[in-house]
């Protein structure tokens, strides 16, 4: 297990420090005007001594990604306005469905392509499919696949062999397994358009 | 301010009460869990936001709302990785739907991996 940096440890400290605050009542009570310092005191100890112990299995990547304001911005636009709008026409879909007398379903496990860098991306994005009625994400692979892509093939070299060149070239690709109520495709892309929708350009402008 | 709140505890039943429906009458473990999501979602999330909107105009306890969105914001954190343990281990331990699914890309990559 890898040791946990001291940035990491910072990081999530305040996250447990902002929870305690909201738990505790203190935020409430410092707002009011009269702070309860004791307890502040005891929060800022525990928070401390949890981010110690618990930063390694909670940050892998760079730690002071969400301290930059932009991208805070984006994750309250992403998640109160992106994600809601979604959320609700899905929910009403599969409500919809459920309730129809003829029960429209036609499940399916579709394989869908992602391209997200980070890994806070790929987990939020499978979390918020997950989430949303009517997709459950079932697994994330990355596989390699080949590169697409055509090249004039060289002078005194037969097409053939050009295309046997290309061939090799392979890039990482993250795949989603997704269980699909209503297969209205089976094409990786179009499937993976009408799934994400919106959600993937929102997460692509937090983390990437 | 009271009609707010009846109007979202009113959508989040009717939602609750349709992913009810949807577990009893969907035909496999994967498509039921589909319609629990249902429940999960817009009938927790409708209940939450609606108590916390009387919560601060009703009882005028800042306490409480700021409780009721944490709450929310952990459950819907929590909800969606249990989602998908269940499902995938369902999967992987050998259930399968009764009627047959249109596409079922992960089997057949799973067979392949043997």
């Amino acid at each position: 297990m890898k040791k946990a940096s001291i940035p990491a440890v910072i990081s999530t400290a305040v996250i447990c420090y902002i929870f305690w605050l909201l738990i505790s009542g203190g935020l409430v009570a410092l707002c009011k005007g009269t702070p309860d310092v004791r307890n502040m005191i005891v929060g800022l100890v525990v928070s401390i001594f949890v981010g110690l112990f618990s930063a390694k299995f909670f940050i892998h990547e760079n730690s002071f990604y969400l301290w930059n304001p932009a991208r805070l911005v984006q994750l309250l636009i992403y998640c109160i306005f992106i994600f809601p709008v979604e959320l609700f026409k899905a929910n009403l879909d599969v409500a919809l469905r459920a309730l129809n007398p003829a029960l429209p379903i036609n499940p399916g496990i579709v394989k869908v392509p992602v391209d997200l860098k980070s890994e806070y991306g790929e987990a939020m994005l499978a979390n918020s499919i997950t989430l949303t009625p009517g997709t459950i994400t079932m697994d994330i692979v990355e596989e390699d696949v080949p590169v697409e892509e055509t090249v004039e093939p060289l002078e005194g070299e037969s097409p053939e062999d050009a295309a046997a060149a290309v061939s090799v070239r392979t890039k990482k690709q993250t795949f989603y397994y997704i269980h699909w109520i209503d297969v209205a495709t089976e094409d990786p892309k179009a499937a993976g358009d009408m799934i994400k929708g919106t959600l993937e350009k929102g997460v692509r402008r937090i983390f990437d | 301010m009271r009609i707010v709140v009846d109007i979202l505890i009113v959508i989040s039943i009717f939602f609750a009460f349709a992913g009810v429906v949807g577990m009893l009458r969907m035909p496999d473990s994967f498509t039921r869990m589909q319609s629990s999501t249902n429940i999960a979602t817009m009938g927790v999330l409708g209940v939450i936001i609606g108590g916390a909107v009387y919560a601060a105009f009703g009882l005028h306890e800042p306490e409480m709302v700021v409780k009721l969105l944490v709450l929310g914001v952990f459950y819907i954190i929590t909800n969606p990785i249990s989602g998908h343990a269940i499902c995938r281990g369902a999967y992987k331990h050998g259930v399968r739907p009764k009627k047959e699914m249109k596409c079922d890309k992960y089997g057949e990559d799973m067979v392949e991996d043997k």
